[in-house]
């Protein structure tokens, strides 16, 4: 079970740090990513279909949500939206398209050799979905670290950390942010990409709740893993799409249906997010016991319950949290 | 503001002053191009920036702002900081940014703030003082050797000692760098003391602008006259 949720939670990493570049890089809240992430899944079954091989099927499926992101991109800088309405109706927009790529709402690969078929055969199907997505999620990350020790990676960081200070230094905020969203929806597609080829279909409908997948895991990989160097945090992402799938490989197995996923996807998020909130909350109640303790003083009601007040925990999800 | 006229020379330091809602911020936000113009031109060092983004004209200008979050990165390390604020181009290169001889240099240029940055190189801005952050800020924004240093009232947020140490410092830049300066205060004291010419700026126009020793002679309470009619 557990080798099993490696192996997908492989697959799904590239679009958790996808969901982590725009989230926590550039401080948005992308919905553009139920839309790409079909879109990758559509272009690159179509493309194999029409006698592409998996590899370049797969890059056109990340150029895709590249394309996507772009126009999440230029909806938000140059006609000034809400990043939540841009990539609602970016991702509105796109099934419509995904539609037209596919032509129906499911389309099953054929014969086609998809990536696990490039690895010998005799290795169990456990083992080839862990390679490809180790040698995928890899690229991607070695990518990303190296984009985020230049000069460009750390305007793409001041950006989204500080964009007053950072138009100030020079840097032309409009661009970082397109190419974030472009960045971000290329990993996300290519995601879908190698999705599709392990579920051997793409669907219409398998961008629902991938949001709140990418998001739930992002705050759990977090939880695990923190740190501020790129490649560590880079890394907790890939343990949180693993200890996502392992979670909802766990309740398969207790016997929930698979319609029941979706909500559960959503509790778990409202769980990760609810967390560090009542973590801080029980430190501040501990420090304080401490410290009356200290003073001598247990039965204060009064005081108690002004500091419980005053401590208002900090939400991960809460855009002010710095 | 309307039919406003300002030609500040290479090497004046402007100290601008003026009540609330007169019109200071619109004019100094005008010219780092938060503002749009709507009629007239502005020019910096000789080019035409009326219709450029604020990205664009930092390659002549400088900001230090008057909150101390706004002028740095809280996320990033002081040396990203540094490194941002070091060449106001190439933002978008493709080369590697931290060099083991740029921290050294690093160092050298934190140390004559007093203020111990220059062990803090990896501290992620977020956690300094307000005082800290306005001196790495005010150094940032004139390490760049800008054209023109815009001063945004940036001691306004701090204590009075931090705001007397933060105006020492920035005389200090301003004069080793030979900048032009021009600076939005509230403190008249400041606006008499520091520079070499004095704008007062009221209902949108410029009311008042003397330099040299008629400036030097200008009292606080002729100035408290002006500012009352």
């Amino acid at each position: 079970m557990l080798i099993t949720s490696i192996g997908q939670g492989l697959l799904w990493a590239p679009l958790v740090i996808g969901v982590f570049l725009t989230f926590r890089i550039l401080d948005i809240p992308d919905l553009t990513t139920e839309g790409s992430f079909p879109l990758g899944a559509a272009v690159t079954v179509s493309a194999m279909l029409s006698g592409q091989s998996a590899v370049v099927a797969s890059l056109l499926g990340f150029l895709a949500g590249c394309v996507a992101g772009w126009v999440t991109g230029m909806l938000d800088t140059k006609l000034h939206m809400p990043s939540l309405l841009a990539g609602i109706l970016t991702m509105t927009g796109l099934y419509s398209i995904n539609m037209h790529v596919m032509g129906k709402s499911n389309v099953p690969l054929l014969t086609q050799r998809v990536l696990t078929n490039y690895l010998p055969v005799a290795w169990s199907s456990d083992v080839q979905t862990i390679v490809v997505g180790l040698v995928v999620t890899g690229v991607v990350m070695a990518l990303l670290i190296w984009l985020f020790k230049t000069r460009l990676g750390l305007s793409l960081m001041a950006t989204g950390d500080n964009p007053a200070m950072s138009a100030a230094n020079g840097i032309y905020t409009d661009r970082m942010v397109i190419l974030g969203y472009m960045v971000s929806n290329g990993c996300i597609a290519l995601s879908g990409a190698l999705i599709a080829q392990s579920n051997g279909y793409a669907d219409i409908g398998m961008g629902i709740g991938t949001i709140v997948i990418g998001l739930a895991s992002v705050l759990v990989g977090e939880i695990f893993l923190h740190g501020r160097q790129m490649w560590v945090r880079l890394s907790g992402m890939v343990v949180g799409a693993i200890i996502y799938r392992f979670l909802l490989t766990v309740a398969m197995g207790l016997g929930f249906p698979v319609d029941d996923l979706k909500i559960l996807s959503a509790i778990i998020l409202v769980v990760v997010i609810c967390l560090p909130i009542l973590r801080t909350k029980a430190k501040t109640r501990q420090q304080l016991k401490r410290y009356l303790k200290q003073i001598g003083a247990d039965e204060h009601e009064s005081t108690t319950s002004s500091l419980k007040r005053q401590a208002s925990p900090e939400g991960l999800l809460s855009r002010d949290s710095k | 503001m309307k039919d406003v006229s300002l030609t500040i020379a290479p090497g004046d330091f402007v100290a601008v002053i003026g009540n609330n809602g007169a019109g200071k911020s619109t004019l100094l936000n005008t010219i780092a191009g938060t503002l749009p113009t709507d009629a007239g031109e502005l020019c910096l060092a000789g080019h035409n920036v009326t219709k450029k983004s604020v990205a664009y004209r930092a390659k002549w200008l400088s900001r230090v702002f008057q909150d101390p979050k706004l002028g740095t990165a809280g996320e990033l390390s002081v040396a990203q900081n540094l490194t941002l604020a070091q060449q106001h181009t190439g933002s978008m290169s493709l080369h590697r940014y931290r060099r083991a001889s740029q921290t050294a240099a690093y160092r050298d240029l934190l140390r004559p703030l007093n203020m111990g940055l220059e062990d803090r190189l990896t501290t992620q801005v977020k956690y300094l003082s307000g005082g800290q952050r306005q001196a790495l800020s005010l150094l940032m924004a004139t390490l760049s050797q800008p054209d023109l240093l815009l001063l945004d009232e940036h001691t306004a947020a701090l204590d009075p000692q931090t705001s007397r140490q933060v105006m020492a410092l920035t005389q200090t830049i301003v004069e080793t760098n030979q900048l032009t300066t021009m600076m939005i205060t509230h403190k008249m004291s400041d606006a008499l003391t520091y520079g070499n010419r004095l704008v007062m700026v009221q209902d949108g126009q410029i009311k008042l602008d003397v330099r040299g020793a008629a400036k030097a002679n200008l009292k606080q309470a002729e100035l408290m006259a002006l500012f009352a009619e």
